[in-house]
């Protein structure tokens, strides 16, 4: 089992920043995601860590043994960046084996391996382009490609999907957790995007001013931190200092029961909802709901909407002026419904008010689905 | 349509100004034609002087581009990537004076360092560095070194350095990197460099009369058929030159065009 660990590593830079000291540990089955703002340090960690920058202090160790003054070329670490940058001057083809060694490289099974991991990133087709022809996705996929070919002993991501359209982003974030799973090394994905959490993470760990505020698992995190309904409940003061970008979207867990038709039927708890999209009857999915969908009443009332969850309200936090984020428990999930100062003086809304909360299937958006075989 | 007629007044203006800036390029061109005596110029062009000359300005002037490739691409690479150094600008200073100096000006310093009192003609007195094929490489290359340095420099700045980290991570040397990834994105850059030097190499006149008038080069050659004849006299050693010219100017734009196309596809 391959661990990473990092051990009051620090870094200091003129003018003043100083990140660190770093101290967290993940292991071979784990993906941390860091999330913080721009200029918060995170890809300095991920500089560290590869080797590209040199620590004032600390250390890096690697299953149990120190890497801090090992060369970078030396650390089988691999690191994607903020954009793929493939080498223009070489086709695909080249661009992947870039990293192989050439002894490796002249054996004949290497050939079947590079074919296999092609095939299971879905650039196959892909090998003898040039690299101008394509299009964000498949350079991104492309890169992780010539990353995982050399089968690294830890893998670092910056922004993975920072220049993707919305639609490759997507697509890419669900088949980059099973790739990622599948490499069974310690992973670390740096993002200031709130999506990519929900998508990537194991456990998640915020970076603001060099310094790491918080570190906990995913599942933990989202129970602890949004719904505390006390607002002097320590996980609920602390969280919002940290994770303020995470404070927005409802994310469920849930296991697909039907997927017929373009219409997956999923169950969260004991409540089934609907979500637009095949995937995998049996497969666990982690699903977002933006708060501006999930529409309130205080009756049943028949509309188009798929999805009509009876929940309690919690508590109430002002957005703005003029809009209040409303916080619900429903069944063994929690939901969050941003509506308007108007809107919830007109229903009368309460704490401790039962009412329901409706959205249509096309509102929530799978963001991680994982088959059985993956556990 | 006042927007229309400003839009006409201003294109008339470009064009006229063009006009005449090109008009003012081509006249010496057109006015060459005046002197030229067809049944003449194969004999012209092939006087051994004329042929000897122009072989040993080839000769030398790729001799002075290998050089400043060899010494030229690692110290623009040294410019375009280690930004922080006390000093720097005065190295920066100091690529670009043998572009600003007077040509004479560098001939006349360059006989300083081999001129023969200095050092290092005493360390070597068997060696002639003036009036010499030699002469002429070190002027051609001392004059010539700032449009390779700077060309490359140039190249190699705009190469991302991601593209090196990402060498880097994937297990090159620093070696490796720089032959694998920095020099064959910066080539095309690089080539431009290297048709400069070597354009700027045939064309030196000023620095290669000080160090060496003898053996000619082309362009000491021109200077002398024009000073014993006129220009009637040198009309075949400048049809040379413009052809040799043409040739070189097409094979520039050509790698201009590559180089666009190739920084068009970098993130």
């Amino acid at each position: 089992m391959v661990e990473l660990e990092l051990i009051n590593l620090t870094k200091k830079f003129v003018g003043g920043f100083t990140l660190g000291p770093l101290n967290l540990k993940v292991n071979n089955n784990q993906i941390l995601v860091i999330i913080g703002p721009t200029g918060s340090g995170k890809t300095t960690v991920l500089n560290l860590i590869s080797g590209l920058l040199k620590p004032d202090g600390g250390s890096i160790m690697v299953d149990g043994r120190d890497i801090t003054s090992v060369p970078v070329e030396r650390r089988k670490i691999a690191y994607t960046f903020q954009n793929p940058s493939l080498f223009p001057h070489m086709n695909v083809y080249e661009n992947i084996i870039f990293g192989i060694k050439k002894k490796w490289k002249d054996m004949n099974n290497s050939n079947v391996e590079i074919n296999s991991l092609l095939a299971d990133l879905g650039v196959s087709q892909l090998t003898h382009r040039r690299i101008h022809g394509l299009s964000g996705g498949e350079m991104q996929k492309v890169s992780l490609a010539r990353m995982l070919i050399t089968k690294p002993k830890i893998i670092l991501m910056d922004e993975p999907f920072a220049h993707l359209d919305p639609s490759t982003k997507r697509k890419l974030r669900i088949e980059l957790r099973h790739i990622l799973r599948r490499q069974s090394a310690p992973t670390i994905c740096v993002t200031h995007f709130e999506d990519d959490v929900y998508a990537l993470a194991d456990s998640v760990c915020a970076l603001q001013g060099g310094i790491m505020e918080h570190s906990s698992t995913l599942g933990s995190l989202m129970k602890t931190g949004r719904y505390a309904s006390n607002d002097n409940d320590s996980a609920s003061r602390v969280l919002p200092n940290i994770l303020t970008s995470i404070q927005g979207n409802n994310y469920l867990e849930g296991e697909v029961i039907k997927s017929l038709g373009g219409l997956t039927t999923f169950k969260t708890g004991s409540t089934l909802l609907e979500t637009l999209g095949n995937y995998n009857t049996g497969s666990k999915v982690g699903i977002l709901i933006r708060p501006e969908d999930i529409i309130l009443s205080k009756q049943m009332v028949k509309t188009s909407a798929r999805n009509v969850v009876r929940s309690k309200v919690i508590k109430f936090t002002k957005y703005d002026a003029a809009i209040v984020d409303v916080f619900m428990v429903a069944d063994s999930f929690h939901l969050t419904s941003r509506i308007t100062e108007e809107a919830r003086a007109d229903l009368q809304l309460r704490q401790g008010d039962d009412v329901f909360a409706m959205f249509k299937a096309s509102s929530p958006q799978v963001v991680r689905e994982e088959g059985k075989e993956e556990g | 349509m006042i927007m229309n007629k400003r839009l006409q007044g201003f294109n008339i203006t470009i064009i006229v100004l063009s006009g005449i800036a090109l008009a003012y390029i081509a006249y010496p061109l057109v006015t060459l034609l005046v002197f030229v005596e067809p049944t003449m110029l194969p004999h012209g062009i092939l006087r051994p002087q004329l042929t000897n000359a122009l072989i040993l300005s080839l000769f030398s002037a790729t001799i002075s581009t290998l050089i400043l490739s060899l010494f030229g691409v690692p110290l623009s690479y040294f410019l375009a990537r280690f930004k922080n150094f006390p000093g720097k600008f005065i190295l920066r200073v100091i690529v670009i004076v043998p572009l600003v100096l007077p040509p004479l000006a560098s001939g006349a310093l360059l006989l300083g360092v081999f001129g023969p009192y200095s050092p290092i003609v005493k360390a070597f007195p068997t060696v002639e560095f003036t009036q010499s094929v030699l002469g002429i490489i070190i002027a051609q290359t001392y004059v010539a070194s700032p449009f390779m340095i700077l060309a490359s420099q140039a190249a190699f700045e705009s190469v991302d350095e991601s593209y090196e980290n990402i060498a880097r991570v994937l297990g090159k040397t620093r070696f490796e990197t720089f032959f694998k990834v920095s020099l064959p994105m910066a080539k095309t850059g690089i080539v431009i460099g290297l048709i400069l030097s070597w354009v700027r190499a045939i064309g030196e006149l000023g620095a290669t009369m000080m160090m060496a008038y003898n053996p000619h080069t082309i362009s000491i050659q021109i200077f002398e058929d024009n000073a014993i004849g006129g220009l009637r006299n040198a009309v075949p050693d400048i049809i040379l030159a413009i052809v040799l010219s043409l040739i070189v100017v097409f094979v520039f734009y050509i790698m201009r065009r590559q180089r666009q196309d190739a920084l068009r596809i970098q993130w």
